[in-house]
């Protein structure tokens, strides 16, 4: 019973993830990817994202403190960003980097550290979404049931 | 729109301060600070109007604004027109200031003028004037000094003569002494008395009291000698008299007045010339007639003056007397008294006052008139006889006046001298100069005073400088109005000049933000379609992902299957939205390839026959009339063909759309020209209403309709023709509607396309009129079977036509009963004549290879007696190969059914030459097979199998013509410029465009980026294209081997190497897994430099196996099979990678398929991919689907 539920629960909170515009279907093919040969592939995809995207957040940060700001570089950096969110299917990380990649081209200081701001709160936001779901993902597991597709 | 009339008042606020900036650089500050302060004042009384005027603008520039630009340029309105405004003020104001600025000029020159003329005039006027007045008193002042001293010379004279004649008679002894001396002083005094006319009298009163006296009484020009009685007096008395004098004056004075009342006086008239006496004496009284001047008035014995009157004369008298002294000069011995009429004075006063006009007067000191100009009384009578008369009393008005002026102004208190000069005396109601001037004389003082009018002087002076005064005011004030109508031309030129200029800038503000705003469309265009693309690029992969799924039911499968479909066709569209706001844009940019134009018809027939079959349309395709022909017509349904709207009769079942092609080589047409040039005919012809002549050119405009009535039975946005132009164009083409005879409209288009240096040959094919092979032709339609079979014998394939059923069973008894039995005919299968004789020749060939084509619509599908149908045909299954045609509509069962019995052979309608010949192919291809697999049971088996493929095949390449867009990557047929005579083509059959058929053009642009030109579909997309096929005929079989196929499908890329260059470790994994899932060996490296040098260590060690094992590797044998390359990469991005890769290669003579992986979906970014060399271009997030099917052909193609 108790499965079940938790199953439910992922199942509802998956669904709420897609209906709030955290994750697209992006997610539902990196999902599919996964299977007996790779059984972890999301998650170490997910993490991969994590890593890659905390490396070029900070750098970014960087980027804005310094005096003078290489935008182009900031540009190719939220460019890489809005790639791999959109791989995983982060989707309101990739909709912010779109804004943000506009303004860096319009080099607006002001504009790049809103959107700085906003995505790494977005971040953080999926961030505890995904890490909370793989945790119902691996409480469903341990309980020795399968996940739900 | 609330914030205008603020903007308005405070534009015109700053009017004041721009001419309050310009102030202090003028020279006129001071001026200027006073016109400023009247342009406030009248700007702020000016200000309401001006700013609703002001508003009025603003507020049109707004609206035309709105207009522009459906309301969304509103907010910016105001910068336009608040400069419009203040421009306005600035104008205003310097027309203001330099109209003010002529007035002030004006003005200066005015009072100048005014002044020197006027003042100056005047002041030497006046100056002359004064002088005259002055000149005019001085004459009578100088006669009066000439009466006056005349009068005392000839006192003096008679003084002088009477002493001497005194003196010798001094002492008279007696009476005739006495006697004597008196007539001695009456000649001389005679004398002196005639030697003056002027005289009035002449007295002598001796001491003793005689008096002699010469009267002359000029009004009667009579003379008389006057004398007192001698008798009376006494030389005694005379002693006495002498003493009483010393002792006392006043004694003597009374005596003598005592004495002369006692005397007797008489008169004596004169000749007044001679001095004969003319008559008697007669007595007169004394003191009558004229004054005796007594000792009394000389008292201290010097002369003395007075101005008596007399009854006699209306003038009066200026009489001087002086005493006669005795020789011892002690005692008076007489006193000679002279009188003088002061007539003269007044006479020359006349004068004077005639020529020169005004008055003159002379008065004593005390006031009493002496001498006037005038004609008025000098003398008023009273009782006591006439008397001197007061200035102030002057009968003379003006002369009274004047005194009283005078009186008035100076009272008693006149200025030292008396002298007076007053030029504007107000007496009466005229203006006089008045002045007076101090004569004075011992004991008569006299003044002098001249009154003369100012007009007489300065009566022109005055007139003239009104009438100056009158004319320069009236000329400035024409200057001035002149000079601003002047002013406001002028400026009005330069505030047209500024509006205009106001009105640049506003539509330069207006052009900047619709270019702004287009770039956001485009901008937005791109977002979009990354967007829009993404979900469905999700969808379809996980469609791809259930449809591998092996728990579906048949039903179930069906519908994803169906739904796959529709993801594609929505993504279609939208790439078709992306790609039709490019046209509209003008942004659409042509690549050129060589295209084959019998290949791009087919396919375009392919596409028409799906959506015309069902409508009851055969799609006819003679390529070697060069016709596509619609026959029968498509009723309300525009995906067939626009013209079909368009045509009233849609019943007709006969009305034919054709499209002609005609090709004119350059060498014909434009033998001078560029030699690779050629020019593409087209016409498309159809039989519907037509178009009215007036619209033939409107037709092609946007958004126009032949038909613009809302009543109108057919729909469609008016865009077709609209972009079909523009392409058409774009091609260095032209499009028109042509007269026709006829009904309908009839369309003709060039395109001016380059063709290829190398001519494309064709590739060879089986020539099948080798083999022995034979086809009958059963099918419906009659011109489609006629184009055929003509085709076919052409090409050496003897053939035989069934239109239906039981022609088709007739010959084929004819064919294999004759044979097998080898009797004759039978009877009742009758043939006609020329069949029977093919027929014959058929049976002539040598082992023919019998290939049936049969259209599924001759069997009887409505009842059971198809499967009849089939047993019957399946006996000659042996015999003769079975190509079904069938329709799409065509159910599995039947599809199954055919699949049992073995007839695996099945192509889709329409029937055209590229499908013949795969039947042909196919059937030659296992007809060689055959024999070698010939056994019992491993016959069905393989042939099942190879025809399974071809059957596929065949299909596939329909599916592809006329659905997805995804599968025309793996197969594509087509090429840039084929895209777009397809593209062409098909437009022509459509008159008029719909959204459907608008989206069926576009799918043909989405297929730019392909430059992969499978010149001929190949067996190898067999399981690639087995999930796109739904509704091809395999699909229960596919159903029942499902298993197999998902095994078979993850594995599609096995065994083949791909280097991944992508720097995102998230996509680079995805990516891995993806490629890893599908059995592909990956090689991952994070960026283009890392790709490149993976690459040529590679190469290098492969260049020294080479060396060592040519005979054992595979020589041209890349080290792999093909790169995903991400384009934005760090250190060395894909574009740089791929060139330097493709650099490289040129060492080898490979080519390893390059695909870019990138996050732009823009042509733009396409055209940079496939510039530096890369095959193909796929956008993130990677598409399962897509990356697969491009991966596949690519390598397939490079592959022998």
């Amino acid at each position: 019973m108790d499965l079940v539920q938790l199953q439910r629960q992922l199942v509802d909170y998956r669904t709420s993830l897609y209906h709030e515009g955290f994750l697209d279907e992006q997610f539902t093919q990196l999902q599919s990817l996964q299977d007996e040969n790779n059984p972890d592939f999301v998650v170490e995809v997910v993490s991969l994202f994590f890593e890659d995207s905390e490396r070029l957040l900070n750098e970014l940060s960087k980027a804005l403190e310094q005096q003078v700001i290489d935008f182009k570089r900031m540009d190719a950096q939220v460019h890489q960003l809005k790639g791999s969110s959109s791989s995983i299917g982060a989707h309101r990380v990739q909709k912010l980097c779109i804004v943000f990649r506009n303004y860096c081209e319009a080099q607006n200081v002001e504009g790049c550290l809103k959107c700085l701001q906003q995505v790494k709160h977005e971040y953080g936001i999926i961030k505890t979404k995904l890490e909370s779901m793989f945790q119902l993902e691996q409480q469903i597991l341990n309980a020795g049931g399968s996940i739900p597709v | 729109m609330t914030e205008k009339p603020f903007e308005s008042g405070s534009s015109s606020e700053s009017s004041p301060i721009l001419l309050a900036s310009s102030m202090d650089t003028t020279p006129l500050r001071k001026l200027l600070h006073g016109i400023s302060e009247f342009v406030v004042s009248s700007s702020t009384c000016g200000k309401k109007t001006a700013a609703t005027r002001g508003r009025r603008i603003v507020h049109r520039d707004v609206e035309r604004e709105e207009f522009q630009y459906g309301g969304g340029g509103g907010s910016g309105g105001g910068g336009g027109g608040g400069h419009c405004l203040s421009s306005y003020y600035s104008v205003f104001v310097a027309r203001l200031a330099i109209m003010v600025m002529l007035a002030i000029l004006i003005g200066l020159l005015t009072v100048l003028t005014w002044h020197f003329t006027k003042v100056y005039t005047t002041k030497s006027l006046n100056t002359l004037a004064f002088g005259l007045r002055y000149e005019l008193l001085q004459r009578p002042i100088l006669r009066m000094w000439n009466i006056l001293n005349s009068t005392s010379e000839i006192t003096t004279a008679q003084v002088k003569l009477s002493e001497y004649v005194i003196r010798r008679y001094s002492k008279p002894t007696n009476q005739a002494e006495q006697v004597e001396l008196y007539e001695m002083m009456k000649d001389i005094t005679w004398a002196l008395f005639a030697s003056r006319k002027a005289l009035n009298a002449i007295t002598i009163n001796y001491k003793n009291g005689f008096v002699q006296a010469f009267h002359r009484d000029h009004r009667s020009n009579n003379t008389f000698y006057i004398y007192s009685d001698l008798a009376n007096y006494s030389i005694s008395s005379t002693e006495s008299y002498h003493n009483e004098m010393l002792s006392s004056r006043k004694g003597r004075n009374d005596q003598f007045i005592h004495g002369n009342v006692s005397a007797i006086w008489y008169r004596q008239p004169l000749d007044p010339v001679t001095g004969e006496k003319k008559g008697k004496p007669s007595q007169i009284p004394p003191d009558d007639l004229i004054n005796i001047a007594g000792p009394s008035q000389v008292p201290d014995g010097v002369a003395s003056w007075h101005v008596s009157v007399s009854k006699y004369t209306d003038s009066p008298l200026l009489s001087a007397a002086l005493p006669v002294w005795d020789a011892t000069n002690t005692s008076i011995m007489a006193v000679v008294g002279v009188t003088t009429a002061l007539f003269s004075v007044g006479q020359l006063m006349k004068e004077l006052v005639e020529v020169h006009s005004g008055y003159i007067y002379l008065t004593s000191q005390q006031g009493y008139l002496l001498a006037t100009s005038t004609n008025a009384p000098l003398l008023k009578n009273t009782t006591k006889g006439p008397k001197l008369m007061m200035a102030v009393d002057s009968e003379d008005r003006v002369l009274r006046m004047g005194a009283q002026w005078l009186q008035e102004a100076y009272g008693n208190k006149f200025p030292p001298g008396h002298v007076v000069h007053v030029e504007k005396a107000n007496l009466g109601d005229q203006h006089y100069y008045i002045d007076s001037f101090f004569l004075n004389l011992t004991r008569l003082p006299m003044v002098g005073v001249i009154i003369i009018p100012r007009k007489y002087i300065m009566g022109k002076v005055d007139e003239r400088a009104l009438k100056t005064l009158v004319i320069l005011i009236s000329a400035s004030v024409c200057i001035l109005v002149i000079g601003c109508v002047c002013i406001l031309i002028l400026t009005n030129g330069v505030s047209k000049e500024m509006k205009l200029r106001a009105e640049l800038i506003s539509h330069l503000d207006a052009r900047r933000r619709a270019e702004a705003s287009s770039n956001y469309k485009s901008q937005f265009l791109a977002n979009m379609s990354h967007e829009l693309r993404t979900p469905m690029a999700a969808v379809i992969g996980l469609l791809d992902i259930l449809i591998c799924d092996d728990c579906l039911m048949n039903e179930q499968y069906a519908m994803v299957t169906q739904i796959r479909k529709c993801s594609t066709a929505l993504l279609r569209l939208l790439n078709n939205i992306l790609d039709l706001s490019k046209v509209e844009s003008g942004k659409l940019v042509l690549e050129e390839a060589e295209f084959d134009l019998g290949r791009e018809l087919e396919g375009l027939v392919d596409m028409f026959s799906v959506q015309c079959i069902n409508h009851n349309v055969e799609t006819v395709l003679d390529l070697s009339a060069g016709h596509i022909v619609l026959r029968g017509w498509c009723e309300n349904r525009n995906v067939c063909s626009d013209s079909g709207k368009f045509s009233p009769d849609q019943k007709k079942p006969l009305s034919a759309l054709k499209t002609k092609l005609k090709q004119h080589g350059n060498h014909t047409k434009k033998a001078g020209k560029k030699d690779n040039k050629m020019i593409l005919w087209f016409e498309v012809d159809d039989t519907g209403c037509g178009i009215d002549r007036s619209k033939w050119e409107s037709v092609f405009e946007s958004f126009e309709q032949a038909d613009p009535s809302t009543t109108r039975t057919h729909g469609g946005t008016g865009l077709g023709l609209c972009i079909v132009r523009t392409l058409v164009n774009k091609m260095g083409g032209e499009i028109k509607v042509v007269k026709k005879n006829g009904p309908g409209t009839l369309m003709r288009l060039f395109l001016l396309l380059s063709t290829p240096a190398d001519g494309v040959e064709q590739q060879g094919r089986i020539d099948v009129s080798k083999h022995s092979v034979a086809v009958i032709l059963a099918l419906h339609g009659s011109i489609g079977r006629l184009t055929m079979s003509k085709w076919l014998s052409k090409n050496g394939v003897p053939t035989l036509e069934a239109s239906e059923w039981n022609e088709l069973t007739q010959i084929l008894h004819e064919l294999f009963h004759a044979r097998t039995l080898d009797s004759g005919f039978d009877t009742h299968y009758s043939l006609a004549e020329p069949v029977r004789s093919k027929v014959q020749s058929l049976q002539d060939m040598k082992n023919p290879v019998y290939i049936i084509v049969v259209d599924l619509g001759l069997l009887d599908l409505s009842t059971n007696i198809w499967k009849e149908q089939l047993n019957f045909l399946d006996k000659f299954s042996g015999l003769v190969k079975f190509a079904w045609m069938l329709n799409h509509d065509t159910s599995n069962a039947i599809k199954m059914e055919l699949r049992r019995k073995g007839h695996i052979l099945m192509v889709n309608k329409p029937l055209y030459k590229a499908k013949m010949l795969h039947i042909l192919e196919a059937v030659i291809k296992e007809s060689y097979v055959e024999p070698q697999n010939r056994s019992p049971n491993g016959t069905k088996g393989t042939s099942k199998e190879g025809d399974s493929h071809e059957c596929l095949e065949i299909d596939s390449t329909q599916f592809e013509t006329c659905s997805s867009d995804d599968s025309d990557e793996t197969a594509g047929v087509s090429s840039v410029s084929s895209v777009h005579i397809r593209e062409e083509s098909r437009e022509g059959t459509i008159l008029k465009s719909s959204p459907s058929t608008l989206r069926n053009c576009l799918v043909e642009f989405t297929r730019l980026g392909l430059d992969q030109c499978h010149t001929k579909p190949k067996l190898q997309n067999t399981e690639d294209i087995k999930p796109e096929n739904p509704d091809s005929p395999e699909q229960p079989s596919v159903r029942s081997n499902a298993k197999d196929r998902i095994t078979n499908e993850p594995k599609s890329l096995q065994g083949l190497r791909i280097l991944l260059a992508e720097d995102t470790p998230v996509l680079q994994r995805v990516a891995t897994i993806m490629l890893e899932k599908m059995g592909a060996v990956v090689i991952a490296v994070g960026d283009g430099v890392q790709a490149v040098e993976a690459l040529n260590s590679v190469l290098d060690n492969d260049n020294e196996h080479r060396n060592d094992q040519v005979e054992t590797e595979i020589c041209d044998s890349p080290p792999y099979d093909l790169i995903l390359m991400d384009c934005q990469m760090p250190m060395m991005d894909g574009y740089e990678a791929t060139k330097a890769i493709r650099k490289s290669e040129e060492r080898t003579g490979w080519h390893i398929p390059i695909v870019a992986l990138t996050a732009h979906a823009m042509s733009s970014d396409k055209d940079k991919c496939l510039k530096v060399g890369m095959d193909a271009y796929l956008t993130k997030p990677i598409d399962y689907k897509l990356m697969v099917s491009t991966i596949l052909s690519l390598t397939k193609q490079s592959s022998p």
